[in-house]
């Protein structure tokens, strides 16, 4: 301690010789902070345009509805948003799939009600509760036959095809990877996104090699971006990618 | 120095502290939710709840580089010494702007399941054996109980019910606080980033908190106190020359101990240089209306047997001192705390 340095006491008055300082330090401390805030916050990427389209107003659709590998609805007769022949995945709200045992309903030709989540061309219905959401008639319908496209390698990312449509803005990547897992344990159908248009497609819905959901140990790879081997088959307009584990590698 | 524990000891320069420090955190929140959304030039909106996240998480981080700093600029200058003196009140701040970050996660990433937003935060993710993808938020749940950790003992009751020793000890969590944040952003964020002018900010931010430190032990490797010479059992401290009223001079001990040896009224005195409080130092105080001043918070004693003035309570352990010739020395047997020691007259 020298001399004649100035000697700060907390309950005692500032001296006189430290004033300057110490309002020179706080007026550094408050720009540090306002430059951090104006920094951090301008910089964050662009999500993208996407999201719920509560703007459109409720959906009724009609149409055949596949449960595999994730339910999606083949449009019969659709809305002034979706038309008949489109293919829609479905979701139901939260973070969980459609509840209504799909299996048994598949092929039949159900009323979907709900409201479009969408990004692009990808487009998901997340439908209300129950029969209000899903409500099975008793017109007779044929499914559509899928119609293989053979076996593709593909670059690109697994996401769950909600939040990438929008239900949560960013809705992909490594830092969003929990929420995405989250997703895909309540059955909401995953999405790859492909670096390269397939078939002029960059969404294709993801499902396992047996025709079912996403194998678990797949999930260590959502987020990343990957390179998967595998068929590729065409669902009504949607393309749906089969994957068996062993045939996905993460690219450094 | 209390007598009895009251929540906080408000005077006004804590006020001042706090005031500061407030406006620049709510400056800091509001610049980062109110404004920068229309700044951005973006196409997409991102959700609210994902920006307050990113508001207060970083909010937080830049808080939490501010209280480590604080430490190793005081080191280098003690003109900074104002800013530790209240740093606990900060640390409490961003404990809960921590806090709210994770509120805001909770409730949006992890909410909506069918399963309770505490059992999802831990099963969601599951990827611990890979780098991208590792399930980062277990990084933000330690730093987070880290604070709270340091938040709740940061009065003086539990300094003193746990001794500053281990209450320090416990405070060094500070330091895998932060490191723990550092990972839990770079595996976290920092890898889905296009626009990098954060990820720079970042780790700006996490070097200058490395450097001050290195700054610092440099600097106590330099002008730290030396090992005292033995002679005849007794501890050669300095020249009497070198002694200046008021003021002390520190030597260290064989067993790493310190002592700090006053002049006071032209008389020496000796008491170890570990406060009673939380080891501030001592023999770089002064004496104020007779009594040795702490640099750090100002606890006070009286030199001559190491006790603070009633009603306080605080003791400190007193030496022997002798002076041989010109040079003083001191035995390096302590007396048990607040024994009274007769100073030793400086001939004119
Ligand atoms: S360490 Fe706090 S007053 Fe000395």
């Amino acid at each position: 301690m020298k001399e004649n340095a100035p000697f700060f006491v907390g309950y005692l008055k500032i001296p006189a010789k430290l004033h300057g300082f110490l309002i020179k330090v706080s007026v550094i401390i408050f720009a540090s902070f306002v430059a951090g805030a104006f920094l951090a916050g301008a910089s964050q990427d662009d999500p993208g345009k996407a999201g719920f389209r509560f703007d459109f107003g409720r959906q009724k659709l009609k149409g055949v509805l596949e449960a595999n590998p994730y339910p999606l609805l083949h449009v019969i007769s659709g809305s002034d948003r979706i038309d008949a022949g489109q293919t829609i995945m479905l979701t139901a709200q939260g973070k969980s799939g459609i509840m209504t045992d799909t299996n048994a309903l598949n092929g039949r030709v159900v009323e979907a009600t709900g409201v479009i989540v969408r990004r692009g061309d990808l487009d998901m219905l997340q439908v209300l509760p129950g029969q209000r959401g899903i409500k099975p008639t008793n017109e007779a319908s044929i499914l559509p036959a899928s119609e293989p496209l053979g076996r593709w390698r593909l670059q690109g990312e697994i996401c769950d095809g909600k939040c990438l449509a929008g239900a949560m803005q960013p809705g992909r990547g490594l830092a969003h990877k929990a929420c995405a897992n989250l997703c895909l344990l309540g059955d909401i159908p995953p999405v790859f996104v492909s670096s390269k248009p397939v078939e002029g497609e960059e969404f294709l819905m993801v499902g396992g090699a047996d025709g079912g959901m996403l194998p678990r140990e797949l999930y260590h790879f959502v987020g990343q971006f990957v390179e998967i081997e595998a068929n590729v088959e065409r669902r009504g307009d949607l393309l749906v990618v089969l994957v068996e584990a062993e045939n996905v590698k993460v690219i450094k | 120095m209390s007598v009895k524990y009251i929540p906080v000891q408000w005077n006004p320069n804590k006020w001042k502290y706090n005031t500061i420090m407030l406006v620049s955190v709510f400056a800091y929140l509001w610049i980062f939710i109110e404004l920068t959304p229309g700044i951005m030039a973006n196409e997409g909106r991102i959700n609210g709840q994902i920006h307050n996240a990113r508001a207060f998480g970083s909010c937080a981080f830049f808080m939490l580089t501010v209280i480590l700093c604080i430490g190793p600029l005081a080191r280098l200058d003690n003109r900074f010494l104002p800013l530790l003196y209240n740093r606990r009140h900060f640390g409490v701040m961003t404990a809960f702007v921590a806090l709210t970050h994770a509120g805001y996660i909770l409730n949006w990433y992890f909410a909506f399941s069918s399963s309770s937003k505490y059992e999802t935060l831990l099963f969601a993710n599951t990827s611990f054996s890979q780098v991208a993808g590792f399930p980062f938020e277990i990084f933000g749940i330690f730093a987070l109980l880290c604070l709270f950790a340091l938040a709740t003992t940061s009065h003086d009751f539990w300094l003193k019910f746990l001794t500053p020793r281990v209450w320090k000890r416990i405070h060094y969590l500070i330091y895998a606080a932060y490191i723990s944040v550092v990972a839990h952003v770079s595996f976290g964020v920092l890898q889905d980033q296009q626009n990098h002018i954060f990820t720079i900010t970042f780790m700006i931010s996490a070097l200058i908190v490395a450097v001050l430190h290195l700054m610092a032990a440099l600097h106590e490797r330099r002008h730290g106190d030396q090992m005292a010479n033995l002679s005849d059992g007794w501890v050669e401290v300095c020249d009497i020359s070198e002694m200046k009223e008021g003021f002390a001079n520190i030597a260290m001990l064989a067993n790493g101990e310190r002592v700090a040896v006053y002049l006071q009224e032209g008389k020496l005195s000796a008491i170890s240089n570990a406060c009673a409080h939380q080891n501030g130092p001592l023999g770089e105080g002064k004496v104020i209306r007779c009594l040795v001043t702490c640099p750090w918070h100002g606890f006070q004693y009286n030199v001559t047997d190491g006790r603070s003035p009633a009603p306080f309570t605080e003791k400190v352990p007193t030496y022997n001192i002798r002076l041989e010739g010109d040079v003083v020395k001191v035995d390096p047997q302590a007396n048990p705390p607040g024994t009274y020691v007769e100073p030793v007259p400086v001939k004119a």
